[in-house]
């Protein structure tokens, strides 16, 4: 009787004391991680040997390690540093060295790379590979041909990726029309606001879809403007000199907001431009 | 033969009665629930990670049964000295060791039917949960790579085998086969890695030339790793299945010829 109480006391402290004990040590690891930044990324030779035949897992694993990483720093509203972007990259190329075909990490780091920081030539880099392995997607191209048309400027480029798309047999006419369009060099905003919409329409990720939505926002806005400057220029033969030279003369009721904060201005070259840069 | 076909039956039962096969069980079971939760985590390629994770669930429950049963039904006999009571029956050794292979190999396909079918449950719900547009699934390469599971499981077997057949306790027969399966795995990589010539390194000759004879002496089982053709729905042709049954059959008999060989000349303490 008296053993069995001294137990039972015993394993009821224990007890109490361990949920105790680990309440502080979940507090203790979350110190732990703030502090610990980025691991090693694995040179993808060396994880191809020593995966054996467990590629695909590792590539997964890799993938959601850094997409964990990156979730934590969005949902703490920090913001990521250059190594931190590198080491991203540097993941995503590992893992999709270890499985050519894994979609994920081409779309993770294809899309954070252009949008969240100015790595386009990284997430071009992506997405090559993307485009010689998944040969029958034809999103992939249709991605490349985004990122050099809106970041790069380069219609050439943007232009064949895109017809690759639609040979690939991208859904719906808009595509090829649009790569024959910027085959011509079109109008850039215009161009901009069709490709974004066509991307909201099959994306369904929200936080990517707001980031879409916000700069769809300001392309309006801009493309708004820009009509209503040619429409100054028709009107009174000359450049405005700035904005309010729209509203003062009534070519517009008033300027737009620029949904990252910024003001919108006119450059010297007469292109409408905002002090946030659209970042 | 019927014979051998004896010694493969009493060797399956011995396995399957094995208390550890229900603990591969039990984890492979949770490593298939476990997926349906994983992939949650995923963005568009859901059912490739299901697919992953499903057959590698398959194939390491398959391992991990060879090398903990597969190769104890080996050493039982001689650590427990029964082998006495075999080699006196009307039985030659040559048939006892291939039964024995027979056994093992039975024992593997157990695990690979039984599994390799409750594998397809959360490949199953993984495609009802999200199915990306522009990905490519097949149920035929799927349960090729299934197969091909059981394949790669037979030549561990045969390698088993062959270090039972000559090793003295099973401790040894299970290091020997654990590092070949990884060399096994590894050659073709490490062939491939030199051959590729990273810019700068110079590799010495005897070097490649040790892979080279790596690549040719131990079991290329990459060949046999099908994974990313079934998760991605990459069509494999009929020369590829052809050609790698036929190399698997060839490496079989070699390993269990030369396990005969040693079988028959060793001397039982």
């Amino acid at each position: 009787m008296q053993r069995s109480l001294t137990t039972a006391i015993l394993v009821s402290f224990a007890l109490i004391g361990s949920i105790f004990a680990i309440s502080r040590v979940s507090l203790e690891r979350d110190n732990l991680h703030q502090k610990e930044g980025i691991g090693l990324v694995m040179p993808s030779q060396v994880a191809q040997i020593i995966a054996l035949e467990f590629k695909g897992l590792f590539a997964d694993a890799i993938f959601s390690r850094a997409m964990t990483y990156y979730g934590g720093k969005l949902i703490r509203a920090e913001k990521l540093s250059e190594e931190e972007w590198d080491w991203i990259y540097r993941n995503m190329d590992t893992a999709t060295d270890l499985d050519n075909y894994f979609l994920d990490p081409y779309y993770f780091g294809a899309t954070n790379l252009a949008w969240g920081t100015n790595k386009v030539k990284e997430a071009n880099l992506l997405l090559e590979k993307a485009f010689k392995y998944r040969d029958w997607d034809w999103t992939i191209p249709f991605y490349l041909g985004f990122n050099y048309f809106y970041f790069l400027q380069d219609n050439e480029n943007a232009a064949f990726y895109l017809m690759e798309s639609a040979k690939r047999g991208a859904s719906g006419s808009l595509i090829p029309i649009l790569a024959a369009r910027l085959a011509y060099q079109g109008k850039r905003t215009e161009n901009a606001i069709i490709f974004l919409q066509e991307i909201i329409r099959k994306t369904d990720d929200e936080t990517l879809k707001k980031a879409y939505e916000t700069r769809l926002n300001a392309l309006k806005s801009i493309l708004f403007l820009e009509r209503a400057a040619a429409a100054y220029q028709e009107r009174f033969k000359k450049q405005p000199e700035n904005l309010d030279d729209l509203t003062a003369k009534n070519v517009i009721r008033e300027i737009p907001k620029d949904p990252y904060g910024g003001k919108f201005y006119i450059d010297k070259d007469g292109s409408i431009k905002t002090t946030s840069e659209l970042r | 033969m019927t014979a051998v076909w004896s010694v493969a039956l009493i060797t399956f039962k011995e396995g399957i009665k094995n208390r550890v096969i229900f603990g591969i069980f039990i984890i492979a079971l949770l490593l298939f629930a476990a997926t349906t939760v994983v992939i949650t985590l995923f963005m568009r390629d859901i059912v490739k990670v299901a697919v992953d994770l499903s057959l590698s669930t398959v194939s390491f429950a398959g391992l991990l049964t060879l090398l903990f049963i597969g190769v104890n039904l080996f050493g039982k006999d001689l650590d427990k000295r029964t082998i006495y009571m075999v080699i006196s029956r009307p039985i030659s050794r040559s048939e006892y060791l291939l039964g024995k292979f027979l056994g093992i190999v039975l024992l593997a396909l157990t695990v690979v039917v039984f599994l390799g079918l409750m594998s397809a449950v959360p490949v199953i719900l993984s495609k009802r949960f999200y199915y990306y547009s522009e990905a490519r699934f097949d149920w035929m390469i799927y349960f090729i790579a299934v197969i091909y599971i059981f394949i790669k499981l037979a030549v561990v077997s045969a390698v088993i085998t062959l270090f039972a057949s000559f090793t003295s306790n099973s401790f040894i027969a299970l290091v020997l086969s654990l590092v070949t399966y990884i060399i096994g795995q590894s050659t073709e990589g490490v062939k491939l890695l030199m051959a590729s010539k990273v810019e700068k390194i110079d590799v010495s000759p005897a070097l490649s030339y040790m892979a080279e004879i790596a690549y040719y002496v131990f079991p290329n089982i990459s060949a046999f790793d099908l994974k990313t053709q079934a998760a991605h729905g990459l069509s494999i042709g009929p020369s590829y299945i052809i050609w790698t049954s036929l190399y698997a059959v060839f490496y079989i008999v070699i390993a269990l010829s030369i396990g005969v060989l040693a079988f028959r000349r060793r001397e039982f303490p």
